[in-house]
C-alpha cells in the first residue's frame, strides 16, 4: 500500500509540474517537451487505474504521436526573436481568477465521494474493450474511423491551401 | 488510493489547461493547453471506471473515443495553423485578424 501511494504521488507531481511546466514555459520547444511528459505521467496514471489497454493507446497516440507532432510544428514555424517576446497576454490576472472560481467548485465536488480503495483487483481490460467495440458501440467506432479519414484528408487539404502564393 | 486524490489531480490539470488556454499568445500553446484538458477528462473517466464501475469498460471505452477524436483534431488544428501562418506570417493570436475587415 506505502509502495502505491509513492507511486501515485510521484507520477501526480510529475503530470502536475510539467502541465505547470507547458503553459508557463517562454521558449515553445520546452513546452512542447513538457508535453511529452506530462502525457507520459497520464499514461502512468491510467496504468495505476488498470486501463492497460489506455495506457498503451495513450503512449502510442498521445506521447508517439501527438508530442511529436507538435514539435515538428513549433520547429517548423519557430524564431529565435520569439525568445525575446511575451509568451503571455496580459490579462493572466483575468484568466487566474476564473481558475480560482472553476477550482474550488472542482475542489467540492471532488471531495464528495467517500474515502475508500478501489474494489477488487484490477482485471485485463483488452478482450472487453474489443468486445464492447465490436457489439455495443459497433456505430460509434465506424463513424470515428470516417472522422480519421475526414481529418487525414482535411489536414492534406490545409496544408496545401495558399501553396501557391 | 481514493477516488478524490484522482479527481484533485485530473481536476489541478484542467485547471493548468484553462489557464494556458487563456492566456498564451502563441496558437500552439493554446492547442497544448487544450490537449491538457483533454487528458483531464480522459483521467476522469477511466478513475470514475475503475471506483465506481469496477465490472464495466464503458468509462474506458469513452476515454478511447476521445483520445482518437483528439487525435483528428490536433491534425487538422496543426494543418490550419501552418495555412495560417503562410498567410499572416505569425503565430501569435492577437495578429490573427483578417476577418475584422
Amino acid at each position: 500500500m506505502v509502495f502505491q501511494q509513492i507511486v501515485f504521488y510521484s507520477l501526480a507531481a510529475l503530470t502536475v509540474l510539467s502541465a505547470l511546466a507547458v503553459v508557463t514555459m517562454r521558449n515553445t520547444v520546452h513546452s512542447a517537451l513538457s508535453l511529452g511528459l506530462c502525457l507520459g505521467g497520464v499514461a502512468g496514471l491510467f496504468a495505476m487505474l488498470g486501463a492497460d489497454f489506455l495506457f498503451a493507446g495513450q503512449i502510442m497516440v498521445y506521447v508517439g504521436g501527438i508530442a511529436l507532432l507538435v514539435m515538428f510544428v513549433v520547429m517548423l514555424l519557430g524564431r529565435a526573436s520569439d525568445l525575446h517576446l511575451r509568451q503571455v497576454n496580459s490579462q493572466w490576472l483575468a484568466a487566474l481568477l476564473v481558475c480560482a472560481i472553476a477550482g474550488a467548485g472542482l475542489w467540492r465536488v471532488a471531495m464528495l465521494p467517500p474515502a475508500a480503495a478501489a474494489p477488487g483487483a484490477a482485471m485485463p481490460t483488452t478482450l472487453r474493450l474489443g468486445q464492447l467495440m465490436m457489439g455495443d458501440y459497433a456505430v460509434p467506432f465506424e463513424l470515428v474511423s470516417l472522422l480519421l479519414t475526414a481529418g487525414l484528408l482535411g489536414a492534406v487539404f490545409f496544408s496545401e491551401l495558399g501553396k501557391e502564393k | 488510493m481514493t477516488l478524490s486524490a484522482y479527481l484533485v489531480v485530473s481536476g489541478i490539470l484542467f485547471l493548468l489547461g484553462i489557464f494556458g488556454a487563456l492566456t498564451r499568445r502563441n496558437i500552439i500553446g493554446i492547442l497544448m493547453s487544450v490537449e491538457l484538458m483533454f487528458n483531464a477528462a480522459n483521467l476522469n473517466l477511466a478513475a470514475f471506471n475503475r471506483f465506481l464501475h469496477p465490472g464495466g469498460v464503458a468509462g474506458q471505452c469513452l476515454a478511447l473515443f476521445i483520445i482518437t477524436i483528439a487525435a483528428a483534431e490536433v491534425v487538422v488544428g496543426l494543418a490550419l495553423v501552418l495555412a495560417i501562418n503562410r498567410n499572416t506570417d505569425t503565430v501569435y493570436v492577437e495578429e490573427f485578424n483578417l476577418l475584422k475587415g
